[in-house]
C-alpha cells in the first residue's frame, strides 16, 4: 500500500512540474496570439531562457542561496526570454515577415547558439568541449523536499510560481485595460486602431510577455530533469506541445491550466512508467510512453482545431495603411 | 481658385480647407474644401471611388494629407492620429463597422477610452454611462451581448453610442444605410434629427440621393476626387445633385426588352443550408425556380442568407437537405467543377477571396474555369501556352480588359473595375446556361455598372438563365424581370418590379410583410 | 536598373545578402568566443576542402559534400513543394526520419536489395506526410504542430525498431558494407567515382537529387498540376470556387513532400556513409537545414540546388575548425541566422522595387520634360 502511494506521488511530482512548463509557456502564447502575432518560436525562447538561467546558476551557485538565488535566476530567464522575442518581434510586427519561417529560424537558432555558447564557457574553464551545464547546487534553492508520513514529496518552487503567473495571466487579459486593448489587436486591429490603439506597441507587448512566459518555462523545464543539462538536446518539442496546450485550452488561462495538467500527466508517464506497478504490469516497452504526450496531442488537436476560437487576425501582418 | 477666408460670425466648427492626398499612382483627393456649420447635417455626395473616404479618414487623423489645413472652429488643428480626433470631440462610425465581434458591446463601446483606476477596468461606471445614454437619445442597446449576436441594426447603435460615450460634438456617418432595411433608415433619420437638436454636428457620406434631400442640410459634392461644390438642399433637385455627382445626365433605367421566358433551368426545392457563424441554419427549406430567358433577383439585406444560398447552389457548401436541378439533373451533391462544366457560371461575391487568384496574371486568371480542357492542357498534363495567350487575347479585346502589361499583368495591380470584368469575361465566355450572379456592380463606378447590367441583360436575351443577387435597391428594381425576397433565410415573397414599389420591398426585406410563396 | 526588376536576379541578390549576413554574424560570435583565430576558423568553414593541401583529398572531400547534399537537396525540395501548396513542412525532419527507419530496416533485418529498400523509405516518408495532410484538410490541425509532434514520433519508432539491427556492443546499427545490407548499396559511378579519389559514397544518389529538383521544377511550372497546386498555395477560396479538389491537392501535396523527404533518407543511408545512433535525442537536422535551403534558394527547386550545396559545405566548413577552441555548431547557427534573414526577403525584394519604381518615374519625369521642350520648340517652329 505504502509501496503504491509512493508511485502516485513521484508521478504527481512529475505531473506538477511537467504541467508548470507547459502552462507557462502555453500562457506565453496565449499572449502572443491574442495580440495577433503566432508564436511559433517558443521553443527557441525557452532554450535562450534556460541558457541564461542556467549560466547565472552556473557563475553564482557557490555564492547565492534561497530567495535571492531563486529571484535572480527567474529573474535572468525572463530577461533572456524578453530578449530573444524581439528577434520575433522586429521581423513580424515591423517588417511583416513570414511568422513561420521566422518562428523556425528562432527555433534552430535557439538550440546551435546555446550549443556553441555551452561549449565555449566549458572550453574556457576546464578545456573540454563538453554541451553539458552543472547547476546542481543552484538548483536545490528551488526544491523543498515535504515529507508526508513516509512518502517524500520534492516540491519545486517552480510550481508555486507557475500558479502565479496562472493568476496574473488570467487578471492582465480580463481585468485590466491593457488586456482589453491586447485582445482588441488579435481580433480587429483595424478596429483597435480606429479607437486610438497603436496596435504595434500592443503587438510588441504581446510577443515580449511571451518571451518572458517562454524564459521562465525554459528554465523551469530543464530543472525538471535534474542538476545538469545537455543544451543540445533543446528542449523536446515542449514549445510545440505548450501550443497544443493552447489550442485545446482554447486560448483562455483557465482551460489552459486543465489542459496543462491532462498534457502533464502523459508527459510525467514517460518517466516513472517503470516504477508504478500498474503500468509496468501492462509490459510495453518505454518507447510508448516516450512517444505518449506527442500521440496525444495530435489526438487532442484532431479532434479540438476544427472548431477554434482563435483570435480573428493571428497570423496577418497589420499594414497601417491597410484597411 | 476660390478664396476660403474664416471670419470670427461664421459658425463653422470643423473646417478642411483645400486638402490633397495622393496614394501611389493616383490622387484620392485633389484640392478639397470641406465646412461644416455647427449643429448642421452636412451630406458629402459622391460616386464610388470619389475620394469621400479618404477625405473622412484625414479628418480621422488616420491618413495625413500632403497639402491643406484642417481648422476647428477656426484655429488650425494637426490630427496625428484617431487619439487626436477624439480630443477635438470628432467621432465616426465606419462603413464597415469597427467593432470586435467577440467582444460585448459595453466592451466595444468603451475600448480606447476605458475609465480605469491603475489600469484595472471599472466597469460598473461605465456600464452606467452607457445606459444613460442610450436611454436619453433612445439607442436600445443590450450592453452585454455579444457583438456578434446582435443585430446590424444595433451594431450601429453601438457604434453611435461609442461616438456619445466620447462626448464627441462632431459625428461622421460613413455610408450608415447601406445594410439597413427601409424602415431601419427611417429609424436611422430620426436618430439624426434627435443628435442634431442637441446640438451635434453631422456629417453625413452617401451616395443616395433620396436619404440626402430628406435628411440633410447642405450637401458637398465630389467626383473622381476633386471638389464640385457646395449647394443648400433647399435650392436644389434630386437631378442637380446627380449632374454634379457623374458629371452628365445619368440613364437610370436599364433598357431592356420584354423577357422571352423559357424552360426552368434550374430547380431548387427544400433546399436548406447550414450557417457557418450560428448554430442556425442560414437557408430554411427554399424552393423556386430560375427559367431561360429571365434575370431573376434574389433581394434582401445584407445576411439573410444570400451567401449561404449561393453557396448551395454552386457547391461550396453542401446541402443539409433538399435538392437541387439544372437542366433536367440532379446536381444536389454534383462537384462545384461537374456543375460548372454543366453550364453553370459564378461571378462571386467577394472578388478577391473567391473570384481571382491575385498572384497569378491576368492569363492565368482568365482560365482559372477552363485550365483542364484540352484547349489549355495536352494529353500529358502540360499546359498549353501558346493557345492560353491567344485565349486571353480575344478575351482582352473582346471584354474591354485594361491592364498595364495585357495578358501577363498580375491580377493584383489591376483596378477593381477591370478585375471584375476580367471575371464577368471568363463566366460569360463559358457560354453558361445559368448564370449566378452575386453583387457583382459592387464597388464600381458608373460607367463599369451599366457595362455589367448590360452583360447581364444580353445573357438573359441570349436565352439564358440569370440570377442576380444584390444588395442595391436600384439595382434591384432596375434590372430584373422577377425578385424574390429574402428574410431570415426563407423566402417572404415574390414580385414584379414592375408593379412594386420601393416601399414594399422594404417591407418585405425586413420581415414586416411575409407570403407564401410556392413553386409546383 | 533593369536587372533589379528582375524576379530571379532579385532572388539572388536577396540570398546573397543573406548569406553575407549570416556569415557576418557567425564571425562576430566567433570573434566573442575567441577573438584570436576567429578570422582563420571563419577562412576554414568557408573554404571547407580546400583546406587540403592534396589535390586527390581535396576532391574526395569535396565528394562527400555532394554526397551530403543529395538528401538536403530532397529535404528542401519536400518544404519547397508543400510550401507552393502554402502548407510549411516542418514534418520533412520526421518523413526524412522514418525514411531512414524503413530504408535500414528492411536492408538489414529484411536483407532486401537497393530498390525496394528505396521504395520502402519513400513510402514510409509518404505515409508520415499523408498523416499530416488528412489532419490538415480534414480536422483543420496546423501542419506545422503535427508535423513536429510526428518528428518526436517518428524520432521513438525509429530508435525503437532499429534497435533490432543494432551492433552488441554499441549504440549504432550494423555497418550496410557487411553480409547483412550489401544489396542494400547504392550503385556507384565507376568512372565518376575514380574522379573523386574512389570516393566509394558517391553513388546514384547524386545525379538522381539533381534531375528531380529539375523534374519538380518543370512539373511547378509547365504542368496543369503545377498551375493548381500554385492556385491552391496563393488562394486556397478561389482554388475551391473553381473546382480544384483542394483537400485533395492538400493531401497529394504533402505525401509527395514525404516521399521527397523519404528519399532523401535512402539516397543517404544507403550510400553506406553513417549509421543510425540508436540512442538519437533528436530527428536528424537535415529536414531543418531544408528549410534553410528552399528560402535561401529563393523558393526556386533550382536555386535549391545551389542554396543546398552552399549550406553543406559550410556544415562541412564547420568540422574542419580547431574543436578545442569553437563548436562546429557555429555553422548551424549561421544556417540558422540565414533562415532568420530570409524572413526578411519579402522586404529586400519591396526595397528593391522600390527604387526601380523611382527611377523608372524620374525617367519618365525626365523624358516628358524633354519631350515638352521639344513640343514648344516645334510650336516656336510653327509660329515663324
Amino acid at each position: 500500500m505504502l509501496q503504491i502511494l509512493e508511485q502516485y506521488t513521484l508521478l504527481l511530482q512529475y505531473t506538477l512540474i511537467f504541467s508548470s512548463v507547459l502552462l507557462l509557456v502555453a500562457l506565453g502564447g496565449c499572449f502572443s496570439e491574442h495580440s495577433g502575432v503566432i508564436n511559433l518560436g517558443l521553443e527557441g525562447i525557452m532554450v535562450i531562457g534556460a541558457l541564461g538561467g542556467a549560466l547565472f546558476m552556473y557563475y553564482f551557485q557557490d555564492k547565492l542561496t534561497g530567495f535571492p538565488m531563486i529571484a535572480l535566476t527567474v529573474l535572468t530567464s525572463v530577461a533572456c526570454g524578453v530578449l530573444y522575442s524581439a528577434l520575433l518581434g522586429v521581423a513580424c510586427i515591423n517588417f511583416k515577415a513570414d511568422q513561420t519561417i521566422v518562428g523556425t529560424a528562432l527555433n534552430m537558432l535557439g538550440t546551435a547558439a546555446a550549443t556553441v555558447i555551452v561549449k565555449a564557457v566549458n572550453l574556457a574553464r576546464d578545456g573540454k568541449p563538453s554541451d553539458e551545464l552543472i547547476y546542481r547546487l543552484g538548483r536545490s534553492s528551488f526544491i523543498k523536499g515535504l515529507n508526508f508520513g513516509e512518502t517524500n514529496f520534492e516540491f519545486n518552487w517552480f510550481m508555486a510560481i507557475a500558479v502565479v503567473m496562472l493568476i496574473v495571466a488570467y487578471v492582465v487579459l480580463y481585468k485590466t485595460k491593457f488586456g482589453l486593448r491586447l485582445m482588441s489587436c488579435g481580433e480587429h486591429p483595424q478596429a483597435a486602431a480606429s479607437v486610438g490603439i497603436s496596435v504595434y506597441k500592443m503587438r510588441w507587448s504581446g510577443v515580449l510577455i511571451s518571451g518572458a512566459y517562454g524564459g521562465l518555462g525554459g528554465i523551469c523545464y530543464i530543472m525538471a530533469g535534474g542538476g545538469t543539462w545537455h543544451f543540445s538536446y533543446g528542449v523536446a518539442g515542449f514549445g510545440f506541445l505548450s501550443l497544443a496546450v493552447m489550442i485545446f485550452g482554447q486560448w483562455k488561462p483557465g482551460k489552459i491550466a486543465l489542459a496543462a495538467l491532462l498534457f502533464g500527466v502523459f508527459r510525467a508517464l514517460s518517466n516513472v512508467n517503470g516504477s508504478i506497478s500498474l503500468l509496468s504490469s501492462l509490459n510495453l516497452p518505454p518507447t510508448v510512453y516516450n512517444m505518449l504526450p506527442y500521440i496525444v496531442s495530435l489526438i487532442v488537436l484532431a479532434f479540438t482545431s476544427k472548431k477554434s476560437r482563435a483570435p480573428k487576425a493571428e497570423g496577418i501582418p497589420y499594414d497601417k495603411g491597410q484597411r | 481658385m476660390e478664396q476660403v477666408t474664416t471670419q470670427a460670425s461664421e459658425p463653422y466648427v470643423i473646417e478642411m480647407l483645400h486638402i490633397t492626398k495622393e496614394f501611389p499612382g493616383i490622387k484620392a483627393n485633389d484640392d478639397i474644401t470641406l465646412q461644416l456649420k455647427r449643429g448642421e447635417i452636412h451630406a458629402l455626395l459622391g460616386e464610388n471611388g470619389a475620394g469621400k473616404s479618404t477625405l473622412m479618414s484625414v479628418l480621422f487623423g488616420m491618413y495625413q494629407p500632403e497639402a491643406g489645413e484642417i481648422r476647428k472652429d477656426g484655429k488650425v488643428v494637426q490630427i496625428k492620429d484617431p487619439n487626436v480626433a477624439t480630443e477635438l470631440g470628432i467621432g465616426m462610425v465606419h462603413q464597415h463597422f469597427k467593432l470586435v465581434e467577440c467582444f460585448t458591446v459595453l466592451d466595444n463601446i468603451i475600448l480606447g477610452i476605458e475609465p480605469n483606476t491603475l489600469g484595472f477596468l471599472k466597469k460598473a461606471d461605465a456600464r452606467a454611462k452607457v445606459l444613460e445614454l442610450s436611454k436619453h437619445y433612445g439607442l436600445q442597446v443590450d450592453p452585454d451581448a455579444k457583438v456578434e449576436d446582435i443585430s446590424v441594426g444595433m451594431q450601429q447603435r453601438t457604434e453611435i453610442l461609442k461616438m456619445l460615450f466620447r462626448d464627441n460634438e462632431i459625428l461622421i456617418f460613413d455610408e450608415p444605410t447601406a445594410v439597413l432595411t427601409p424602415q431601419e433608415i427611417t429609424e436611422l433619420m430620426q436618430i439624426m434629427n434627435n443628435l442634431k437638436k442637441e446640438g451635434k454636428s453631422i456629417l453625413f457620406i452617401s451616395h443616395k440621393l433620396n436619404e440626402i434631400m430628406e435628411v440633410a442640410d447642405r450637401c458637398t459634392v465630389l467626383r473622381k476626387g476633386k471638389y464640385i461644390g457646395t449647394v443648400n438642399i433647399a435650392d436644389t433637385t434630386k437631378e442637380e445633385l446627380s449632374r454634379m455627382m457623374v458629371g452628365r445626365n445619368v440613364n437610370f433605367h436599364v433598357q431592356k426588352e420584354e423577357a422571352k421566358i423559357g424552360e426552368a433551368v434550374l430547380k431548387v426545392r427544400n433546399m436548406t443550408v447550414a450557417s457557418k457563424v450560428h448554430k442556425n441554419n442560414a437557408v430554411k427549406h427554399v424552393s423556386f425556380d430560375v427559367h431561360a430567358g429571365e434575370i431573376l433577383c434574389i433581394a434582401g439585406i445584407d445576411g439573410n442568407g444570400q451567401t449561404e444560398l449561393v453557396h448551395g447552389i454552386t457547391g461550396l457548401e453542401p446541402l443539409v437537405s433538399g435538392s437541387i436541378t439544372m437542366c433536367g439533373m440532379d446536381i444536389s451533391k454534383t462537384s462545384i467543377r461537374k456543375r460548372s462544366v454543366m453550364g453553370m457560371s459564378h461571378i462571386p461575391e467577394d472578388r478577391h477571396k473567391h473570384g481571382l487568384v491575385l498572384d497569378y496574371t491576368l492569363e492565368d486568371n482568365l482560365i482559372l474555369q477552363r485550365y483542364f480542357t484540352p484547349e489549355f492542357t495536352n494529353k500529358a498534363g502540360f499546359l498549353r501556352r501558346k493557345n492560353i495567350r491567344s485565349y486571353a487575347n480575344r478575351l482582352i479585346e473582346q471584354y474591354d480588359i485594361r491592364s498595364g502589361q495585357g495578358p501577363i499583368t498580375l491580377a493584383r495591380s489591376m483596378s477593381g473595375g477591370n478585375q471584375q470584368k476580367a471575371i464577368v469575361a471568363r463566366e460569360i465566355d463559358k457560354n453558361p446556361e445559368l448564370l449566378v450572379a452575386v453583387q457583382p456592380t459592387r464597388g464600381l463606378d458608373v460607367g463599369a455598372i451599366e457595362y455589367i447590367h448590360s452583360q447581364l441583360v444580353a445573357q438573359r436575351d441570349a436565352g439564358k438563365a440569370v440570377l442576380l443577387i444584390s444588395l442595391e435597391l436600384d439595382e434591384v428594381m432596375d434590372v430584373p424581370d422577377r425578385i424574390l425576397v429574402m428574410y431570415e433565410g426563407e423566402i417572404v415573397g415574390e414580385l414584379d418590379p414592375k408593379n412594386t414599389t420601393q416601399e414594399e420591398l422594404g417591407l418585405y426585406m425586413a420581415g414586416a410583410k411575409k407570403d407564401e410563396v410556392t413553386v409546383e | 536598373m533593369k536587372l533589379l526588376k528582375n524576379k530571379t536576379f532579385q532572388s539572388l541578390i536577396s540570398s546573397l545578402i543573406c548569406i553575407i549576413l549570416g556569415v557576418l554574424v557567425g564571425y562576430i560570435v566567433l570573434l566573442i568566443i575567441n577573438a584570436e583565430g576567429a578570422g582563420k576558423a571563419m577562412i576554414t568553414i568557408l573554404k571547407n576542402f580546400f583546406v587540403y593541401p592534396n589535390a586527390k583529398m581535396r576532391m574526395e572531400y569535396f565528394g562527400t559534400v555532394l554526397v551530403k547534399m543529395a538528401p538536403l537537396l530532397m529535404c528542401s525540395l519536400s518544404v519547397l513543394f508543400a510550401y507552393k501548396t502554402g502548407l510549411f513542412n516542418i514534418g520533412a525532419a520526421g518523413q526524412y526520419c522514418i525514411g531512414i527507419c524503413a530504408c535500414l530496416f528492411t536492408a538489414l533485418y529484411l536483407h532486401w536489395s537497393w530498390p525496394l529498400c528505396l521504395l520502402s523509405a519513400v513510402a514510409a516518408g509518404a505515409l508520415f506526410g499523408f498523416i499530416v495532410g488528412v489532419l490538415k484538410s480534414y480536422r483543420n490541425v496546423n501542419e506545422v504542430i503535427s508535423g513536429i509532434m510526428l518528428n518526436w514520433i517518428a524520432l521513438y519508432i525509429t530508435n525503437s525498431v532499429l534497435s533490432l539491427v543494432k551492433e552488441p556492443s554499441s549504440p549504432y546499427t550494423y555497418k550496410l558494407q557487411g553480409a547483412r545490407g550489401k544489396a542494400a548499396l547504392l550503385p556507384q559511378l565507376g568512372f565518376v567515382n575514380q574522379i573523386f579519389n574512389n570516393n566509394k559514397y558517391i553513388t546514384i544518389a547524386v545525379p538522381i537529387a539533381i534531375a528531380v529538383a529539375i523534374i519538380i521544377w518543370v512539373v511547378l511550372e509547365k504542368t496543369k498540376f503545377g498551375y493548381e497546386l500554385k492556385a491552391t498555395g496563393f488562394n486556397r477560396n478561389a482554388a475551391k470556387y473553381c473546382g480544384m479538389a483542394e483537400k485533395r491537392n492538400a493531401i497529394l501535396t504533402l505525401v509527395i513532400a514525404g516521399a521527397l523527404a523519404g528519399l532523401g533518407a535512402s539516397f543517404y543511408y544507403q550510400s553506406g556513409i553513417e549509421q543510425w545512433e540508436c540512442t538519437a535525442t533528436s530527428v536528424p537536422g537535415m529536414g531543418f537545414n531544408g528549410i534553410a535551403a528552399t528560402f535561401l534558394g529563393g523558393l526556386n527547386p533550382i536555386g535549391t540546388i545551389f542554396s543546398s550545396y552552399f549550406l553543406q559545405h559550410i556544415k562541412e566548413g564547420g568540422t574542419h575548425i580547431d574543436t578545442m577552441k569553437y563548436s562546429a555548431q557555429i555553422s548551424d547557427l549561421i544556417s540558422s541566422v540565414i533562415i532568420y534573414l530570409c524572413g526578411f526577403v519579402l522586404f529586400i525584394k519591396y526595397m528593391m522595387n522600390k527604387i526601380t519604381v523611382k527611377s523608372e518615374e524620374r525617367k519618365k519625369e525626365r523624358l516628358a520634360a524633354a519631350a515638352s521642350a521639344v513640343n514648344s520648340n516645334e510650336k516656336k517652329g510653327g509660329d515663324r
